[in-house]
């Protein structure tokens, strides 16, 4: 029996140890996918915490077929997904929409000496809806259709929301790198 | 703007890929606290369910047992009784069978009744119409053939499946078998069990007090024992009366309480404990000089050996366990009154009652690969707690004298151990209790 398929065992049996071993590995892999989500330090520790109550209690659905921390993120996402859903459940979908605009598209970009603290901070800067709809899109790999199911928006916003993400971000990245090469440069 | 957009996803993508950042500490006791409580009513659930599978169990004994009891549809009897005195139609015992015997029908000396398996006669419905003391005056020398219905001293007797041809003979042979004995056995109406049984230990929790919550996050019941030997009176049938005495161990894990040895040099308590530890169950007071401790999570230590007083990084201790053990024993004294549901081969009792359980030790250790490290006690506890106990006693009868049992049994405490914090604190033990029994 595999190492990880033990310490499943374990956490069904109510072994606090294997419960607790379970939360050390994983945790800081699926805190950064939390802290992907989220606007503020709070709330991606709170999907965290809710994220892994939801994987202890639904531990026994796992059927060891796929990657484990695979079906863990799933569940950490969706966790994700739900506190996004209840707190923008009282405004329209579109509203996004309204943002302003980018002025530009940015030129090709040279991304190197960006690490990932920096693009963390770069995703996290973006308003709620776009930041969604990226991650969803260019990060889980879901379609637009499927976004717009999950996050409650069409399709076509879906596809403007990840237009205008990706913009930004474009923007973004560039003045990063460009600070980065004036403090590499002295 | 699509191959842009596709590098800066993979740029993303990629970047972030296998990133992790270390979550704030604490979390995980927040997430332990609600699991523990939403695994709880599963534990209920569990035990409602063994409580349904054993009831199924007692049914499916009982009716096993009454199915038993019942045997084949007809009994071979013999009753030789001396000439020209009485056959005693006694109730016949289901679960006693004598053989058939040929008899000298030309003796006409005694009187004898003579039932057989196949022949019968004197069967469950004879029973009904025959009371225990009926007298039935079978005239001498005489065979009686039973074909029909015949009344004998206003006693009915049937020819029941009696092929035709083949009657019941109601003869007078020689004296060949001792008379029944009619005397009645003497009742055991005492015995003794010696009974023992693993526990889970726990606690109800009453009120919302917030440091009743975070000391009952930091809590783990510990595997915990019973067992004691037991004398019982049978006062009827059905009713007995149990006491005795048991010995019970109860302990639990005090999570986020580290221990370290090596203080004693920086001990300047002089003989008064440095450091006390919040339980539900009352709270620890350090008695060894030598132990330092510190809280984490949500463990709790209070101490006057506070940060700015004493750095324990600064001092050479060694390291011993992250949490300490807290054990209680107790002397049960118990009042137990048992109901007879089912009286068979498998009897199956209720057993409820309550206890008085003296406190005859406690103690709070640190462990450190299998060794005990003396931390100090419990101090708060009730000396005297009262508790009630409910249970089911299955019972398999090896002989009329000795018995197997099996008891599993909910006791409740009724006194809390402790009324050191705000909120009340009932602790409460299951256990599937087995051993023997003795009846004499």
């Amino acid at each position: 029996m595999s190492e990880i398929k033990k310490i499943i065992k374990g956490c069904l049996a109510g072994s606090r140890r294997d419960q607790e071993l379970l939360y050390r590995r994983h945790s800081a892999k699926l805190y950064a996918v939390c802290l992907q989500y989220s606007g503020n330090d709070e709330e991606a520790r709170d999907i965290l915490q809710e994220g892994f109550i939801k994987i202890f209690e639904n531990l026994h659905h796992y059927k060891h077929e796929g990657s484990f921390e695979g079906w863990m993120r799933r569940i950490t996402v969706n966790t994700a997904l739900e506190k996004f859903r209840t707190r923008h459940s009282l405004y329209r979908v579109d509203d996004i929409d309204t943002i302003q605009e980018p002025d530009a598209e940015p030129d090709n970009q040279d991304y190197a000496g960006l690490e990932a603290n920096d693009l963390l901070e770069i995703i996290r800067e973006l308003p709620t809806k776009y930041r969604m709809v990226f991650n969803l899109y260019a990060i889980e790999g879901y379609s637009h259709k499927e976004i717009g199911e999950m996050i409650n928006i069409s399709e076509g916003t879906s596809k403007s929301n990840l237009s205008r993400a990706r913009v930004i971000l474009q923007r973004r990245v560039g003045s990063y790198t460009g600070i980065k090469k004036k403090v590499a440069n002295g | 703007m699509d191959e842009k957009g596709a590098n800066i996803d993979l740029l993303f993508r990629n970047g972030l890929k296998d990133f992790e950042v270390l979550p704030p500490p604490g979390l995980w006791d927040g997430i332990h606290s609600a699991i523990k409580m939403k695994t709880r009513p599963i534990i209920y659930l569990r035990a409602a369910a063994a409580v349904t599978v054993l009831l199924t169990m007692s049914l499916l004994a009982y009716r096993w047992s009454r199915e038993m009891s019942l045997g084949p549809a007809g009994s071979v009897i013999a009753f030789n009784v001396p000439a020209s005195s009485p056959v005693i139609y006694k109730p016949i015992d289901n679960t006693q069978y004598l053989p058939e015997k040929k008899y000298n029908t030309d003796n006409n000396s005694s009187n004898v009744l003579v039932e057989t398996e196949n022949q019968v006669a004197i069967n469950e419905e004879i029973e009904t119409i025959a009371s225990p003391e009926q007298i039935l005056n079978v005239p001498e020398s005489k065979s009686l053939y039973l074909t029909k219905n015949e009344l004998i001293n206003g006693l009915e007797l049937k020819p029941l499946n009696s092929p035709k041809g083949n009657p019941i003979a109601i003869q007078y042979p020689d004296l060949q078998y001792p008379p029944v004995n009619t005397v009645a056995k003497p009742v055991k109406r005492w015995s003794i069990e010696a009974l023992a049984s693993p526990t889970y230990y726990s606690t109800f929790t009453s009120g919302n007090d917030q440091l009743t919550s975070q000391l009952t996050s930091t809590e783990d019941p510990l595997f915990s024992y019973s067992g004691g030997v037991s004398f019982s009176y049978k006062i009827s049938k059905r009713f007995s009366i149990q006491s005795g005495i048991y010995y019970s161990s109860l302990g639990q894990r005090i999570d986020g309480i580290y221990s370290f040895s090596g203080f004693q040099k920086y001990n300047e308590s002089k003989g008064s404990p440095s450091f006390k530890v919040p339980t539900t169950s009352g709270t620890v007071y350090t008695s060894n000089p030598d132990v330092f401790l510190a809280a984490y999570g949500n463990g709790k230590v209070y101490t006057t050996y506070t940060n700015d007083v004493f750095d324990p990084n600064k001092a050479s201790l060694q390291y011993i366990s992250n949490s300490l053990t807290q054990n209680l024993s107790y002397l049960e004294l118990p009042v137990i009154v048992r109901y007879k549901v089912i009286d068979k081969m498998i009897g199956i009792n209720i057993i409820g009652g309550l206890s008085y359980n003296l406190l005859v030790s406690n103690s709070a250790y640190a462990m450190k690969d299998g060794t005990k490290y003396s931390v100090g006690d419990t101090k708060g506890l009730n000396p005297l707690a009262l508790s009630s106990s409910l249970g089911m006693g299955m019972e398999y009868n090896l002989s009329d004298k000795l018995s197997l049992n099996l008891e599993p049994t909910f006791r409740y405490y009724l006194d809390p151990f402790s009324i050191t914090t705000g909120s009340l604190i009932h602790p409460y033990s299951f256990g599937i209790f087995s051993g023997v029994s003795y009846k004499f």
